[in-house]
Formats: C-alpha cells, structure tokens, sequence
C-alpha cells in the first residue's frame, strides 16, 4: 500500500518532467508553418509530418553528420580531459597533505562562482594568441574551466566520504600514492565519476555561446550551434522545426544516458569494508 | 593506527594538471577581467581611460542596477532550498529498492541534458494563458470540480481557479515561473548527487539503527543527514552558484520584464557587453556579481564546515 | 572494466583534433565572407549563393571563398566585434545597416572610396542612391548596396474584399488606417477576443518606430545624440499612443498575450488584415497562398514617409586581400549576379538594373509600391548612431510597460528618453 503511494508519487514527477518533451516530440511532427499547438490538437494535426526530419536532416546547406561528428568529438574530449584532471587534483585534496592544501582548494572554488558572460572577451583572446580558434582544441580546451572546479569539488566531496581503512588496508600492502589512487579510490567512485562525465557531457553538448565563438566555419560547428540556424527567422516562429531541430540534437544525449544508466549504480564500497 | 596523509612533494604533482589548467584559462581572464573593470574600456575604440573605482560607483548608484540585484537575491532565495530540498525528498524515494527506479531516475534527468533555449521555449507554451500546459490543467480540474459539484447536487463553481493568468507577464508570476522552472530542470542533476551519496552511507550504520528501533525520521535525522554533509554542502554551494548567474530563461522568455522583475544580474551584464560594448563597465558588474556570490558561499562553508571537519578525522 | 570506453574516448580524441578544419587548400588564397544566421526560410536561397561564390570562384582560380555564418539573434555584431578585436576579422563582410553604425565610426571597415575612384569598371550610378548613402561619410563610402528594403504595409486582400473596405492607397491617413483596421476585425458573438485582427503589431521597435516618423516625430534629435525632446516630444508620443490604443482600447490588433498564443505573426496565419513589414515576408506570404498588396505607411504629415533596412557588403579594414576583396563586393553587387540573387524574393537588389528586372511586369504593384519608396525613405538610425540598438531594447521594453498597463504612456516615454539619453552621451 506504502508502495502504491509511493510509485503514485513517482509518477506524478516523471509526468511533469515528461510532458514537455513529449509536447515537443508531437509538435516536431506538426506542420512547418502552424502555431504552436493546444493540448488539444497536439495529437491531432492535419496529418503527421514526419517530413519535417528529412528536411533539416537533408537541409542541404548544413552538414549535419559533420556537425553530429563535431559534438561527438568535443565532448569526449571534455569529458575525457574533465575526467583526469578532476579526479587527480580531488585526490591531492582529499588524501594527501601538502601547504597549502585548504587555501588552493578554496581558490578553485572561487573560480567557479567568477561569472562566464565577461571572461568569453579575455578568453578568446588567449584562445586566438594560441592560435585555437576554429579548430578542435579550440572548442574542448578553454571553456571547461567551469566545470574544472566544479569537477574537482565533487569528486572531493566524494572521496572524503571514502573509508581511510581501505587507504590503511593499501598501504599495508604497499601501496604508494598513485596505485592507491588507481586501484582504491577510483573504482570506489564510480557514480561520482559517472556524475562528473554525465555534467561534462551535458553542458558540452549544449553549449552554444563558446561554441559559437569558437568557430568560424561551418564545418567546425557542433550540433547545438549549427541547427540554431532553425532558431532565427526575422519575426517567424517556426516552432515545429524549432522542436524538430531540438529533438534532433536531444536523442543522443538521452541515448546516451540510458546506456550509462547503470553506472550510476552503487560501487565496491561495502565489499570493500566486509572484504 | 590513525591513517595520515603523507605530507610530501606528491600532493603537489596531482593538483598540478588542473592546477595549470585553471592558472591559464580561469585565473588569468579573471585577473585581466579585474584589470577591465578599472578602466572604461570600448571594445572597438582606442583609448581606455582609467577609471578606477568610477565603474563600480556608477553601478552602485544606478537603481536599475541595484533592481537587478535585488532580483538576483529574490531568486536564489527562492530556488535553492526549495531546489536542494525538493531534490533531496526525490533521491531519498528514489533510492528504495523498488522496480524500475533507474527509468524514473533517467526521466527525472531529462531536462537537465536538453538544450536551456529549447527548454525556455517549451516553458513559454507551459505558461501561455488559457492554451499553456498549466492553464490548461487548471481548466480540467476546474471541470472536474464542476462535474463532481453536480454529482453531489452542490454549485462547487466558485471554487474554480481562473485559467487567463499569463504568467510570464504578470510582475511576480513570472519570477516565480524561473524558480518552478529551474527546480524542474535542476532536479536531476541534483537528485542524481544525492544518490550517489546516499549509495556511500555505509548499509552498517543503518542496521546498528533498526537494532535500536529508530524509525524513519529518526534515522533521516541522526544517520542519513550527518553522512550526507559532504554531499549536502557541494549540491547547496554548486545551486547558488548556478542560481546567481541565471541567464537563458530571462534572455528568450522574459527579456527582464514584465516590469523589470526578471532583470537579474548577468542580464545586464549581457546587454553592457553585447549591446553596448562596453568591456570595462560589463566587467565591473561581473565583479560585482561575483563578489555576491563568494560572500554567500563562504557563509554556507562556514555553516556546514563544522561537520565537514568531523569528518576528515574520521 | 573501464577499458573499452575509454579505449573508444581515447581512440576519437586523438583522432579527432588533428583532423581539424576539412578545407585544406594546398595553394591559393581563401577568402573569408561573414554572414549572419540564415533566414531559415529555404535552403534554396542559400543554395543560390553557394553557386554564385563558385562562380565567382572559377574566375578567379586558386581562390576559395569561405562563408563564415553567425546564427543566433544578435550575435552577429558583437561576434563580428571580437574578431575584429582579435585580428582574425573576415575579409568581406555583410553589413546590416541598423547596426552598421558602431563598424563605421570605429575604424573596423575599409573606405571603399579609393577603392571606387580607381576603378573604372565600377559605376555609383548602378546602385540606389539613398541606399548607397545609408553607410556613406561624407565622401568615404563603406558598404556597397547587396539588397535592401523599405517598410511597407501588407494588406491581405481577401480579407479586406470580404469585409467589403475598399483596398489602401497611398496618401492615406491614419483615420483610413484606424477604419479598416475596425471594419476588418472580427468578434464573433459571445467571444472574448477577436478571431482576425485589423494590424499585426509587433513590439519590434525596428518595426514600429516608422510610425513616429509618419506623424513628424522622431526617436532622436537630427545629430543623433539626443532622444529627449524628440522621443517624448508630442508628436512621438501621440504617435506611440495610437498604436497602443490599438491593442488596448480598439482591440483590433492582438495583445501581447493573443500573439503569443497564436503563435506569433497573425497576418502570416491569415489572423489579421494590415502588417507592417519588409519585403522578405513575401516569400512566406506566397508560400501560404496570401493574396497581398503593399501601401505606402498612412501619414499624418501629408507626406509618405518609411525606414529603409538594408544589407552591405563591407570590407575589413585589416584584411590581406584587398583587391580580391573589392573584387569579390563588385561581383557580388553586379547585376547579373544580383538578379539571380535576388530571384527568391528575399529583398530588392541593392543593383537599379536587376531591381528593375524583377518590376518589368507593370502588374506587378506590390514590387512598384516598394521601388516608389526608396526615393523617400529614410536610413535608420543605427547606420547612423553607435547605441541604438540598446536604445531599441529600451524602446521595447517601455512599449511592453505601457501594454501592460504598468504606466501611462507619457510618463513611460519620458522615463524611456531619459534612459536613451544616459546611453548616447554617457
């Protein structure tokens, strides 16, 4: 009966966070030039128009693989990038002791709560000085410091909640800094590190305003910003295309998440312990 | 034996990387942000007087500015306990073992991984008077009020709730509309967090407590809440943060209106840079915001460090 | 456990940034050419241009032409900005008049005039003269005429036949105007609101302002740097009071609640009768099947008057190919290039000759009422005046404090030039 009210409960969230999105599903399929539909003839339009797919999928002057290939490439490079350096600066922070330690830490805090809009001028002048711009580097390198501190934070958060025992346990066997690293603290970690890789993910594959900056040529632009083109009639609304475009750049990242779901999942923590 | 880290040169080589890192792309902006906000800089003329302090003194005193200010305030205020509460609740149900917990976890992250334009613009049709999702919820249940009403013989009509609120132009509403809104899209992100936590509170700790017949409350307050500190403190920090520098649902819903009541910081931020091109000034007002949120932050460390330290000597 | 995927990470991401750019142009020169987003109205247009660069490629062989476009509202200029800033500007660039201002006088164009003077295969003479003089400084020339386009007023002709008001002449007054906008609004019985409007109004200040110009008042001062005075004179305010009574006490154009719900351009949806647009729009009217006419703005001044918004190709004034550069503007603007340019409809060619291709048909009175405007329409301000678009965003903003009835329109005008003042002279 508790189970009841509590799927009940369940539910009720995963239709409001749902809804919208099938809203926008339908929509996509409405035609080009309707307004935005009601509730009630959001499943009813003059007829399906799955066409509105072909249409920017094949809009001829936007190479949307090479844009889909750009995303791709981007964000497995942050998340890759995010992935090392966070875990290993989190591990210094939360293991080892060194001068310092706490006042370092609280500096990379502090670089998270610096406001993005004014550091796009300063940093695009470093990127173009390294001569980035418009190119790969330059769109997975820079603007990640944000999720740097952020990265580092949580895994630090994490790896704190980590039993010394099973540092003790490693250490008797000899362990020095970097194996214990590898082999107790990572595998440990698992959805903190899932967590830090699905943020990178996300926030990389939606951005739009460092990768617009970033690049120049078509041919270089990720997903997010190449079908923003949809976006931008002088005073026409195209929502169904607008949707269209949207789900379009939304179906692999949900993909994706599905297929990472189970990393999120518990880790090694209390066998570790029993063990 | 208490467990120490050793105190060596190697701690220093694994911060390194992102040490290095943020020196050039965070810290060095930041520094030269700094150096912007002392001087009226045009980003296509020439000279660039210094100005010194003359940025920050003009912003202080422009009650536009200072409006935007206080909306910024209103609405961290708002949506981060609602936001880290409302999170918190969903990840405790979530973490029952009940079937089919890891679909609802994935939907409830749904928003969080869409683009925040397409999402703003969903949530425009969500707030359209009379045909917008809500709107449209509020007549059905008027609907049902009435047809329940006749059933039982009563005139349940004045009980009905008016569906012609437009909400992104109502001075209030709409705020409140960008704090349902980031609840909605921030709790997975957050309930995910808090997940993986809770997934870390050793299963011991929980048996000991049934052992002494704690009932749930009981073991929410004493057991759950203190192992979650570390975790509680980062969710609560990073949600500031993120509340203070909201920016694309006011650029494509409300545009700062109705009233300037959305006009928050970095909206303005975004139309000193981009509309006017005025470096310095849109630097100071970084500055500014940025000041804002480190005090707050350093408060909430204060507050929950406490239990933080506890912790590292565990 | 964690090999395969990040064997898979490893495996693209050093594969993937040493692919960059796919151009790889052994020899030759590329020639960079910014654009702001498309009109995402066909890909034929675009299409159009793809061709006519790789026409203008195969004169010139050896050379590539890159377009660099820049999507999103409003970031064209400010990306444009940065590179400047930078030093990676494009070479040619589109040039919007309405933000053409803040390019000119700050030195990031090239002054073409050397350029025109030296070259005896470039006429003045081809292009329209107020459209040549919009991005003109005194005898420095910045931009040459791509296409361009007065603002007009769409009427949809069905609409009006079946409400039985006879169609809009040129010459008509704001009475004509407020009449038909009556006789064409349609309130079924028992309706909240109204099921077609008489106008369309947009709260775009770029598409409003005309009408402060056709009752003789203005935003700002003739040297730009003033709006007080001007934007809360008596003719703009009266100006501004018209169109909100429109909405707010006539009900015949939507508010901005009705609009959102209908989902933006009523006139687009055959919702109302009278819009007030550019050309463009008639390639989404035809598309649609509308039936339109265009009219010149009704005035109060006895005399037309309207806004020319119109698009340059400019040169950088840093860039390392310079003759290629005006090689390619002169291409570009020529006629028989414009004429297939323009082909879609997009906007009038900027070129006297393709124009006037497109208008051969006398029947044709939607192209002629356009041509006959250029000969007394105005540039707008921001070719002129480095912040106005902020002042447009000020101007939009007050405009929705009226419409909600936040304050009185002469209070919020007055407030409103004030705020223009402090951003043109700070």
């Amino acid at each position: 009966m508790r189970n009841g009210l509590l799927y009940g409960v369940l539910i009720l969230i995963a239709a409001s966070t749902v809804l919208p999105f099938v809203w926008m599903a339908f929509t996509s399929l409405h035609a080009p030039n309707a307004e935005p539909p009601t509730m009630a003839n959001l499943f009813a339009p003059d007829r399906w128009h799955f066409e509105n797919y072909t249409y920017v999928l094949t809009f001829r002057e936007l190479p949307i693989w090479r844009f889909a290939l750009n995303s791709v490439v981007v964000t497995s490079g942050v998340v890759l990038f995010q992935l090392t350096i966070c875990s290993l600066a989190a591990f210094g922070f939360s293991r080892l002791q060194f001068r310092g330690r706490n006042a370092i830490f609280f500096l990379f805090l502090l670089t998270m709560m610096v406001p993005g809009q004014v550091l796009i001028v300063p940093l695009y002048l470093i990127v173009h000085r390294f001569g980035w711009l418009d190119t790969y580097w330059g769109l997975i390198i820079p603007y990640q410091y944000l999720n740097t501190a952020f990265g580092t934070f949580l895994l630090r958060q994490f790896f704190v909640t980590i039993p010394r025992s099973l540092d003790e346990a490693a250490r008797l066997d000899g362990c020095g800094d970097l194996a214990l690293f590898w082999h107790v603290i990572l595998p440990s970690s698992r959805p903190a590190l899932a967590t830090v890789a699905a943020f990178a993910f996300i926030w990389t594959w939606t951005d739009f305003y460092w990768a617009l900056l970033a690049s120049s040529s078509t041919t270089m632009r990720p997903l997010e910003v190449g079908l923003s083109v949809f976006r931008d009639a002088y005073g026409v609304t195209r929502w169904p295309l607008q949707m269209t475009a949207a789900v379009i750049v939304l179906i692999p990242v949900v993909a994706v998440f599905l297929a990472m779901q189970r990393f999120f999942i518990r880790g090694v923590v209390t066998s570790g312990i029993k063990g | 034996m208490k467990a120490q880290g050793r105190s060596s040169g190697s701690g220093y080589l694994f911060i390194a990387p992102a040490t290095v890192y943020l020196a050039v792309f965070s810290v060095a902006p930041v520094l030269f942000a700094a150096y912007l906000s002392l001087h009226r800089w045009h980003l296509l003329k020439p000279d660039h007087p210094f100005v010194g302090l003359g940025n920050y003194r003009a912003l202080l005193a422009n009650p536009l500015f200072r409006n935007a200010i206080c909306n910024t305030f209103v609405y961290v205020a708002a949506s981060v306990p609602l936001g880290v509460a409302t999170a918190l609740a969903v990840a405790l149900l979530v973490s029952r073992p009940l079937r089919a917990v890891g679909l609802f976890r994935v939907l409830y992250y749904l928003p969080a991984v869409c683009s925040q334009v397409a999402i703003s613009m969903v949530w425009i049709w969500i707030l359209l008077p009379e045909v917008g999702l809500i709107n449209y919820c509020i007549g059905l249940f008027n609907r049902a009020l009435v047809s329940v009403g006749t059933t039982f013989g009563a005139d349940l009509a004045f009980l009905r709730i008016d569906t012609s609120t437009d909400f992104l132009h109502q001075p209030g509403w709409a705020m409140a509309a960008l704090v349902a809104m980031s609840l909605w899209i921030g709790l997975g992100p957050r309930m995910v967090i808090f997940v993986a936590g809770l997934q870390n509170i050793p299963e011991v700790l929980y048996e000991a407590a049934d052992l002494d017949g704690c009932n749930a409350w009981q073991r929410l307050r004493y057991i759950t809440l203190p192992q979650l500190r570390s975790t509680m403190l980062f969710v609560v920090v990073t949600t500031t943060i993120a509340a203070f520098q909201l920016f694309t649902p006011v650029y494509v819903m409300t545009r700062g209106g109705p009233q300037r009541t959305t006009d928050v910081v970095s909206y303005h931020i975004f139309k000193e840079a981009w509309l006017k091109f005025e470096a310095g000034m849109a630097a100071a007002q970084s500055y500014v915001l940025f000041a804002m949120i480190a005090a707050v932050a350093v408060i909430q460390f204060a507050l929950m460090r406490r239990g933080m330290e506890r912790e590292d000597v565990q | 456990m964690r090999s395969l995927p990040i064997l898979g990470f490893v495996v693209v991401v050093i594969g993937g940034p040493t692919a960059c750019r796919d151009d790889t142009p052994g020899s030759g020169i590329v020639l960079r050419v910014s654009d702001w987003g498309s009109p995402a109205v066909e890909s034929a247009f675009m299409t159009v241009e793809r061709e006519l660069q790789e026409g203008f490629e195969r004169r010139h062989p050896g050379v590539r032409v890159r377009k660099e476009q820049i999507p999103g509202p409003g970031q064209y200029a400010p990306k444009l900005c940065m590179m400047h800033v930078a030093g990676s500007a494009p070479d040619v660039m589109h040039l919007d008049a309405s933000s053409a201002a803040i390019f000119i006088d700050n030195g990031v164009l090239l002054d073409l005039a050397p350029l025109m003077k030296n070259d005896p295969t470039f006429d003045r003479s081809h292009y329209f003269e107020n459209v040549l003089d919009i991005t003109r400084r005194g005898d420095a020339f910045y931009s040459v005429p791509l296409d361009f386009t007065p603002m007009m007023m769409y009427y949809n002709r069905r609409l009006f036949d079946r409400a039985g008001v006879p169609y809009p002449k040129d010459g008509w007054s704001w009475d004509d105007f407020l009449a038909a906008c009556k006789a064409t609004t349609i309130v079924p019985a028992g309706a909240r609101q109204p099921t077609q409007y008489g106008y369309n109004f947009e709260n775009v200040m770029p598409f409003w302002m005309p009408w402060l110009w056709t009752n003789g008042g203005d935003v700002l001062d003739p040297t730009g740097t003033r709006a007080s005075g001007f934007f809360d004179g008596p003719a703009s305010v009266e100006a501004m009071r018209f169109l909100t009574e429109l909405m707010v006490t006539h009900h015949v154009a939507p508010t901005l609640a009705e609009r959102a719900a209908l989902g933006g351009d009523a006139f687009l949806n055959g919702k109302a009768a009278m819009d007030l647009k550019g050309h463009w729009m008639l390639i989404d009217y035809r598309a649609r099947g509308l039936d339109v006419g265009a009219v010149s703005l009704p005035s109060r001044t006895g005399r037309p008057v309207t806004v020319i918004y119109a698009t340059g190709l400019a040169i950088s004034r840093h860039t390392r190919h310079r003759e290629l550069a005006w090689e390619y503007v002169k291409y570009m603007t020529s006629a028989a290039v414009q004429i297939k340019r323009v082909a879609s409809g997009l906007a009038i060619s900027g070129n006297r000759q393709a124009a006037a291709h497109y208008a051969a048909d006398p029947a044709d009175d939607v192209e002629h009422a356009f041509l006959r405007a250029v000969d007394y329409a105005r540039p707008p301000w921001g070719s002129r005046v480095e912040n106005y678009p902020y002042c447009e965003s000020l101007g939009e903003e007050m405009m929705e404090d009226i419409l909600y009835g936040a304050t009185s329109v002469e209070e919020a005008v007055r407030r409103t030039a004030g705020l223009m003042d402090a951003v043109l002279s700070p």
